[in-house]
């Protein structure tokens, strides 16, 4: 095949999925960074106001702060936890015990539940009036707190409730575990190597590009959470973010900002903070794990 | 060469060619499907008026009025455009950026400052028509209610007021004297002292009056009794740093803190009213009424709002009703559905289906109706508490800065984390900034 009829068969079929990549994202992506400079409600022209989004961003929006707070403590104590969490499940479903294909099942199950749903059950349970936490905790003689109205609790119970949803990371830790060759283990068995030696020395570096994987998904993720915090607002009737900003989440802030007020430019600012924030992070990520992800070579 | 069957056999590349020709011919039919308008057609000559609604029980009646409103009005199509209420502003807007305001929009005067860009000058109209709609028969507070800076935008349907709830039957069991016109914040205390009963291991307790948590409803009548309110006159700056208004917010928060009449922060019953867990609430919606007279046991009635240590005055009013877009085609037809939907038996309907009547006229005949079953017995209070009520600041971002800017800090109050003092002047400081940074000026 000859130069010419290469480029056009390249055209040909990567074309239609780089003219959808430039119609419905990078147009939009650019669109968005030219409104983050701008005071734009939808209706009237965008009119531009040079850097004042980000100045007002920065340091004068009583919002803007309070979510970055909730967010990175939510990605710095959630994300350790879920991932602990899957690999000791995938773990215990990677063993030879029956019914495994069962117990795999019931415990990605959460995860194709509906947040909403999920969330509502949550809240009932920590519920401070009658709900059932602190019913059985008035059982024992304590009186339980208002979890999910205090700005001290709701958080956690955020964390908890997200906490639910492990599946697919432990999916991809099976999917590690199970590559692993047997006669590595075999051959450490009889170096007289424990369990614990086995899974330090053999487990974590074969399956570290897959932590690698599921670190760098769970960060994006746990950045950019939405659902779940606007569902624990929406499902006891609180302001979404309440109460008292405890639970505004970044993405949450964004979309209200965007949605609820129409302030696009702000809300377009906040959509490129955050890009870059996680540029930042997935390349610190990057260059650490070079120090510690193992890809066999 | 010719083929077993006589037919030349296409060459390869040709039929390629063919293949992905075919493709391209799918996508461009799927691209134009999929953009293709599925909007009806309307009738030719006709004047379509699109008109956005909220999903509500009310739907069957407006649909039923449409078609009689259509049947009148030979040559007008009415097109209703039923959303959720959660999406109703984004559904809007988004309709309005893409260049398809609808002509006829809910409204009233929490959203009227919200949506003014999109909001026509009814007053035009409203002068013209003075005497067919009736504009005597409103009640003054309700066309106060109806305008901005001399200019009517909306034309109500329904009204809320603001007012004290009460549960006879939790006042006959505690011996309390049931709520007159003339309490004060002082009366309210004493009354919910006696009538909050601990929890125990079988009782569940009640408490004596609740507190409406997390939006402004509740704590901006007392600011407003106090003497305080949320903006200077000019709107440019918040004064909820003045010493009124943090009187208004310290009542709010001592009810519990200080008389133990309400549940501490965060533990409000869930619908504690219904579930005869309060004995009292401030504020309460009037659409609530028909619920709580479908509630087995529940008796309750209403009565003013307890004066404050300024003034009586500082409930809330807020009607709602229908504004009219400003680029909208047809405003003759689009204001003659307006006039339709808010006709005197249409409003003796909504009134029926539970509301409290906008209009003089029926409100003295539901008032004096023998026939009347139900509660409030004392809706004649529903009407009298009007003269007590205020409609909520114009201000265009008022709903954004009293959500996110003011009250997170009234929350952190409640909860005991600051004082009425640092609420009342964090709050004023982060709504001062908020003002001087977006610029956004006017009451």
């Amino acid at each position: 095949m000859n130069r010419r009829a290469e480029l056009l068969w390249f055209w040909l079929l990567a074309g239609p999925a780089l003219a959808g990549f430039a119609f419905f994202s990078l147009w939009p992506m650019l669109d968005s960074l030219w409104l983050s400079f701008c005071q734009y409600d939808v209706v009237n022209a965008p009119r531009f106001i040079g850097l004042r989004n980000y100045v007002y961003l920065l340091k004068s929006d009583p919002a803007f702060w309070a979510s970055v707070k909730v967010t990175l403590v939510f990605t710095a104590v959630q994300l350790p936890l879920s991932l602990a969490a899957a690999l000791g499940v995938a773990l215990l479903l990677n063993q030879p015990v029956r019914g495994r294909g069962f117990w795999r099942a019931v415990y990605f199950l959460p995860s194709i539940l509906p947040q909403a749903a999920s969330v509502a059950v949550f809240v009932y349970i920590f519920q401070s009036d009658g709900g059932l936490l602190n019913r059985l905790l008035a059982l024992g003689g304590v009186a339980g707190p208002a979890w999910v109205n205090s700005p001290t609790w709701a958080l956690p119970v955020v964390i908890v409730i997200s906490l639910w949803g492990f599946g697919y990371p432990m999916v991809i830790f099976l999917g590690g575990l199970q590559n692993v060759p047997r006669e590595l283990y075999e051959a450490a068995h009889i170096d007289g190597a424990d369990a614990w030696a086995r899974f330090r020395h053999i487990t974590l570096p074969q399956i570290s590009p897959v932590i690698f994987f599921n670190l760098v998904m769970g960060v994006i993720g746990a950045l950019k959470v939405f659902d779940l915090a606007y569902a624990f607002g929406a499902a006891q009737g609180l302001i979404p973010g309440g109460p008292a900003r405890a639970t505004l989440f970044y993405g949450l802030n964004l979309y209200q900002q965007a949605f609820t007020y129409f302030h696009m430019g702000l809300a377009s600012a906040m959509a490129w903070l955050l890009f870059a924030v996680i540029l930042l992070i997935i390349w610190f990520n990057f260059r650490l794990g070079r120090r510690w992800v193992h890809y066999g070579d | 060469m010719l083929g077993a069957t006589g037919i030349t056999p296409m060459p390869p590349r040709y039929r390629e060619s063919l293949f992905w020709l075919a493709l391209a011919a799918i996508a461009v039919m799927g691209f134009w499907w999929a953009g293709h308008s599925r909007e009806p057609r309307s009738t030719p000559n006709h004047k379509v008026i699109t008109w956005i609604v909220f999903i509500s029980p009310l739907r069957d009646y407006y649909e039923q009025e449409v078609a009689e409103f259509e049947r009148q009005h030979p040559g007008v199509e009415v097109r209703i455009i039923w959303v959720p209420g959660s999406e109703y502003h984004m559904k809007f807007k988004t309709l309005a950026a893409a260049g398809q305001t609808p002509d006829l929009f809910y409204s009233g005067d929490v959203w009227a400052s919200y949506l003014r860009p999109f909001t026509g000058d009814l007053t035009p109209f409203v002068r013209r028509d003075a005497a067919e709609i009736g504009l005597d028969d409103y009640f003054p507070e309700i066309r106060a209610a109806m305008q901005h800076e001399g200019h009517y935008f909306v034309v109500p349907e329904t009204v809320n007021v603001a007012l004290l709830y009460f549960n006879r039957g939790l006042f006959r069991a505690a011996g309390v004297p049931e709520p007159t016109a003339s309490w004060t914040w002082d009366d309210l205390v004493q009354a919910g002292q006696k009538l909050t009963r601990p929890a125990t291991a079988t009782d569940p307790g009640v408490w004596g009056c609740s507190r409406m948590e997390g939006w402004w409803g509740e704590w901006l009548t007392y600011v407003r009794q106090a003497g305080g309110t949320v903006f200077s006159p000019d709107g440019r700056r918040c004064v909820l740093d003045s010493p009124a208004a943090i009187t208004g917010l310290r009542f709010y928060l001592e009810k519990s803190s200080k008389f133990h009449i309400s549940a501490p922060g965060g533990f409000e019953p869930l619908n504690g009213f219904v579930n005869q867990r309060v004995a009292m609430q401030v504020v309460g919606h009037v659409s609530f009424w028909l619920n709580y007279n479908q509630m087995p046991g529940l008796d309750w009635d209403v009565q003013l709002l307890p004066a404050g240590p300024a003034s009586r005055t500082g409930g809330e009013v807020a009607i709602a009703g229908y504004s009219l877009s400003r680029t909208c085609q047809h405003p003759e037809e689009a204001w003659a559905l307006m006039k339709y939907m808010t006709r005197p038996a249409a409003i003796e309907e909504v009134v029926r289906r539970g509301s409290i009547s906008v209009r003089r006229s029926i409100a003295e005949a539901q008032i004096r109706n023998p026939h009347r079953t139900g509660n409030p017995r004392n809706l004649a209070a529903a009407y009298e508490q009007l003269k007590y009520s205020l409609p909520i600041p114009r201000h265009p971002n008022y709903i954004e800065i009293m959500l996110q800017v003011v009250q997170p800090e009234v929350d952190r109050m409640v909860l005991g984390e600051i004082t009425p003092e640092e609420a009342g002047h964090r709050a004023a400081a982060a709504v001062n900034d908020y003002l001087a940074t977006f610029a956004v000026a006017g009451p």
